[in-house]
């Protein structure tokens, strides 16, 4: 009854504006998920459109050529990727995560030096790509004399991917939770059981994300290996490591360059291939964080 | 208010078989002059007591007194905090255990640990009682060490069944004796327990109590806890610890009494240890 006896003007709950706001905010966020969502979609129905008469089998049967643009294909770019992504993943993986297993599992971080191999760590993921292709050209290539062979590219793309790996892993081995360290050491298991046994375990699902996503970015660079001979118009697949190679994104980018219409419907179909890889590379990441997430 | 019998009403008071005696016979640690530094700041300052063999004691206090430091010194898990020091000595049945030729690893072999939030592993419940043993080598009948382990802590016949379930999916209470049964597993001599009840409802803390008593006919317990009720009903003897601020306004853990538990509840030399079990602070 006392609720009732109060008078009505003493508790304010009618609205002041603020729905008004809280409802251009969300407009505003929507928007801007719909400008970014709408060039996605414009660009994927472009090239699938564009490329559809050209989305069959002589697409990645045939090999690449500039003289007739219905009999051309683009085999020895997609062998070319699947060897040199596969072996900078070899190349790249194991070591990426033995550098963030030594930064957060061993490295003691009142030290200057370790401190200083963090931020660099954190600089080398903002260099532009063309610079490592100038790195990878000026020692790899030529130094090591390596040449312009798949091994070059992969330790290139290597380079170039390896501080995302191991941002991503370290972010992996950290969600780990001190205590499970803990448990593991008052049993009487060294440090190095520790990491091999509870923390590496827990932490893959995360590391793999990470490391698929970063494979993600070295396999639609274009820039580095412009510099490192990925030359447009080779004929035959890469025999082994220290072939001659071409990879998608140069022929697509070949292709483009040309003046004939067949050439552009065939690099539009080349894009349909590459996006391909990537989306089945993405969700082969998404459902390895879903299938083994770990909730603490 | 002095009369503190009336403060904690029905609390039975396990007694030591030899009364009068302060110091343990038979001492698993000797704990002299201890003073633990978290780089240049002094945790603890100059603690002395003894833990008896086969004997719960207990160490209570208010947060940040330190107790929790000095338990973390018995099986040197501090040496994981960069820049944590422990001066003075702790003897281990002689034996000096931050000695130069003492491996850590060996330490925390013999002396278990329990935590204050359940941590089991993200594995199986199997897995989780055999990993003790296998990062130790031990070969040969590993079913039988599980079960043996799991039984001792009062929880096989609630796990069975399940045993290659995730851990994660026992309760809380389950968590925790499963805890307690991965760290008898190794077969430790001593069992260290930091607040091992202050995540669970009163249940499970029932049923953990109950375990410490039935533990430690084989094993030395010592358990940190903030429940002086739960000190009073487990343990032989308690250290009580409090902290000094000094005038810089730094706090320094102290043990201030330590003794039978029956006296530190009933009969309590040092004001301190009455105003807290009474009630009047912490």
């Amino acid at each position: 009854m006392a609720v009732l006896s109060t008078p009505r003007s003493a508790v304010q709950l009618a609205s002041k504006g603020r729905p008004v706001r809280e409802h251009l905010f969300r407009i505003a966020l929507i928007a801007s998920l719909g400008i970014a969502f709408v060039f996605l979609a414009a660009l994927l129905s472009y090239v699938l459109v564009e490329g559809w008469p050209r989305i069959d089998s002589r697409l990645w049967e045939n090999m690449p050529s500039v003289r007739n643009p219905d009999i051309a294909g683009a085999q020895s770019a997609i062998t070319g990727t699947l060897w040199v992504i596969s072996l900078t993943a070899v190349l790249t993986l194991p070591t990426g995560i033995a550098a963030a297993i030594y930064l957060e599992e061993y490295a003691d971080k009142t030290r200057w030096w370790n401190r200083v191999i963090e931020l660099n760590i954190q600089n080398l993921a903002a260099i532009p790509s063309i610079v490592y292709g100038i790195l990878g050209l000026g020692i790899i290539a030529r130094t090591f004399g390596l040449g312009f062979s798949v091994i070059t590219a992969s330790m290139t793309l290597g380079l170039l991917v390896l501080p995302i790996v191991i941002i991503a892993s370290r972010e992996a081995i950290r969600a780990v939770p001190p205590s499970i360290r803990e448990g593991s050491l008052a049993l009487g298991a060294t440090q190095w059981q520790t990491i091999s046994r509870q923390v590496l375990p827990a932490s893959i699902p995360g590391i793999a994300t990470g490391s698929i996503l970063a494979l993600s970015r070295a396999i639609g660079e274009a820039a580095p290996l412009l510099m490192l001979g990925a030359v447009s118009f080779i004929r035959f697949n890469p025999d082994g490591v220290f072939a001659s190679y071409t990879v998608l994104p140069i022929q697509i980018f070949n292709w483009i360059s040309q003046s004939r219409e067949g050439f552009h419907v065939l690099a539009s179909a080349a894009i349909v291939i590459l996006l391909l890889i990537l989306l089945l590379m993405n969700s082969v990441a998404i459902w390895l964080r879903n299938r083994y997430q770990k909730r603490w | 208010m002095t009369d503190i019998g009336t403060s904690i009403p029905s609390v039975t008071v396990r007694g030591p078989q030899a009364p009068g005696n302060t110091a343990a016979l038979d001492p698993v640690f000797t704990v002299s002059d201890l003073s633990v530094f978290y780089g240049e700041y002094e945790a603890v300052r100059q603690v002395d007591l003894s833990i008896g063999n086969r004997e719960i004691t207990a160490m209570i206090g208010p947060s940040g007194c330190g107790k929790s430091t000095v338990l973390r010194c018995f099986n040197r898990m501090n040496d994981l905090i960069p820049g944590a020091r422990a001066a003075g000595k702790i003897l281990y049945h002689g034996e000096d255990l931050y000695g130069d030729h003492v491996d850590p690893i060996e330490v925390r072999r013999r002396i278990g640990m329990v935590f204050q939030k359940p941590n089991p592993f993200p594995k199986s419940i199997y897995d989780n009682i055999a990993y003790g043993p296998r990062v130790n080598g031990t070969k040969g009948k590993m079913d039988e060490v599980v079960e043996e382990a799991l039984t001792q802590a009062a929880l096989w016949d609630e796990v069975k069944d399940k045993l290659k379930q995730n851990a994660l999916s026992l309760s809380g209470g389950q968590q925790q004796r499963l805890c307690i049964a991965r760290a008898i597993a190794v077969k430790p001599e001593v069992i260290l327990m930091d607040e091992p009840c202050s995540a669970l409802d009163p249940i499970a803390t029932t049923k953990i109590e109950d375990l410490m008593q039935q533990l430690a006919r084989d094993y030395t317990i010592v358990i940190v806890t903030h429940n002086m009720q739960q000190a009073a009903r487990v343990s032989n003897r308690t250290a009580f610890f409090t902290a000094d601020v000094d005038d810089k306004g730094e706090r320094h853990g102290r043990l201030v009494e330590f003794d039978e538990t029956s006296r530190i509840f009933t009969n309590p030399t040092d004001q301190r240890t009455e105003d807290y079990i009474t009630g009047r602070f912490g």
